[in-house]
């Protein structure tokens, strides 16, 4: 059984939480899109003013693997919904594999919607893949429900070649 | 034609957004879920950290002594891509029935803010059944992430966020 702690993360953790993107990412085939630094990370997180929020999951020394302590982390930041309010957005969320199992995600869920209800959070939000199967029982079994199927809602982007050329126009 | 002034939202707007986002719920026949209120408003997004920001658009008032009138708003706030970093995310826009025609008057502003604050890109969802405004937004580069990523929309509304909070029986 895994002896971990989960603690707000702090200025020193940003090379853990890249090297967590960057796993996760890599599990998705999708490492090299990872275009963000550790600088990034510093500053849009521990500056004036935090752009995220994270967690991180750590088990003592002597239980790590290549000497990584911090093992787990869930990032997450604020986002505000005009007819109820504000909402807790959970954007990544990743155990390393040979941790999993030992509740760990379960209580990272537990603090976040612990964090949700005192910032007077409406709900939680987040994306899941829809061939993610795993991921949508573990969500659904928790009682989250598939908004993209009750409510038709469908997530768009426009990335910065296009905002640039709309500002050109 | 339509003159607007846009300038950012400032504490005595609360009412005037408030009332623009019970009338746009009303178009979509869900005046009824509107439950935020002014006070919610005004500490969210007034206060030390501000949970949302507003962009209000003004009409010259009927007489040139009038104060102007509030006629749309955009509401935005930043998210994080852990790949790629700051979002710009336009979560809602509406100028008024009468000044129709006109909702992208908050377009150029809003885009200039993302490039301004170092944003990598701005996102916003539209209603699937709503091809007008699909078309609209892909005709300007825009990418449906649902369709070409797959991604799905999850919530965990209070209720479950409550169960989850308090210790459960294993």
């Amino acid at each position: 059984m895994a002896n971990f702690v989960l603690r707000s993360a702090e200025p020193k953790d940003v090379s853990d939480i890249l090297r967590l993107i960057k796993e996760l990412a890599k599990f998705e085939e999708m490492e090299e899109k990872v275009m963000l630094t550790e600088k990034d990370l510093l500053e849009d997180g521990f500056g004036d003013h935090p752009f995220y929020h994270c967690l991180v999951a750590e088990v003592p020394k002597d239980q790590t693997t290549e000497g990584f302590s911090v093992i787990g982390f869930a990032m997450y930041y604020f986002t505000y919904d005009p007819w109820i309010g504000k909402l807790l957005y959970l954007e990544d969320f990743y155990v390393m594999q040979e941790f999993r199992g030992f509740g760990i995600g379960s209580q990272i869920l537990k603090v976040l919607s612990k964090i949700a209800v005192k910032t007077r959070c409406s709900s939680m939000h987040f994306i899941v893949a829809e061939n993610n199967k795993q991921s949508i029982e573990y969500y659904k079994r928790r009682g989250a429900a598939d908004l993209s199927l009750e409510e038709g809602w469908r997530l768009f982007e426009i990335q910065k070649k296009d905002l640039v050329k709309m500002t050109a126009k | 034609k339509m003159e607007y002034k846009l300038r950012k939202a400032e504490p005595k707007d609360v009412s005037d957004i408030l009332r623009l986002v019970k009338e746009l719920a009303k178009y979509e026949e869900m005046e009824s879920q509107v439950t935020l209120t002014e006070k919610d408003l005004l500490e969210d997004g007034f206060g030390e950290t501000p949970f949302y920001h507003c962009i209000i658009a003004e009409t010259p008032g009927e007489n040139s002594s009038d104060e102007p009138d509030v006629v749309g708003f955009a509401m935005y706030y930043f998210t994080y891509d852990p790949w790629v970093g700051k979002q710009l995310y336009l979560e809602e826009f509406y100028v008024m029935d009468k000044c129709r025609g006109s909702e992208n008057v908050f377009e150029p502003h809003v885009v200039q803010l993302a490039m301004k604050t170092r944003c990598t890109g701005m996102m916003f969802v539209v209603a699937e059944n709503n091809q007008p405004s699909v078309q609209f937004y892909k005709r300007r580069g825009a990418e449906d992430l649902s369709q070409e990523e797959g991604w799905r929309l999850f919530r965990f509304d209070k209720d479950s966020l409550v169960k989850m909070a308090t210790p459960a029986e294993e």
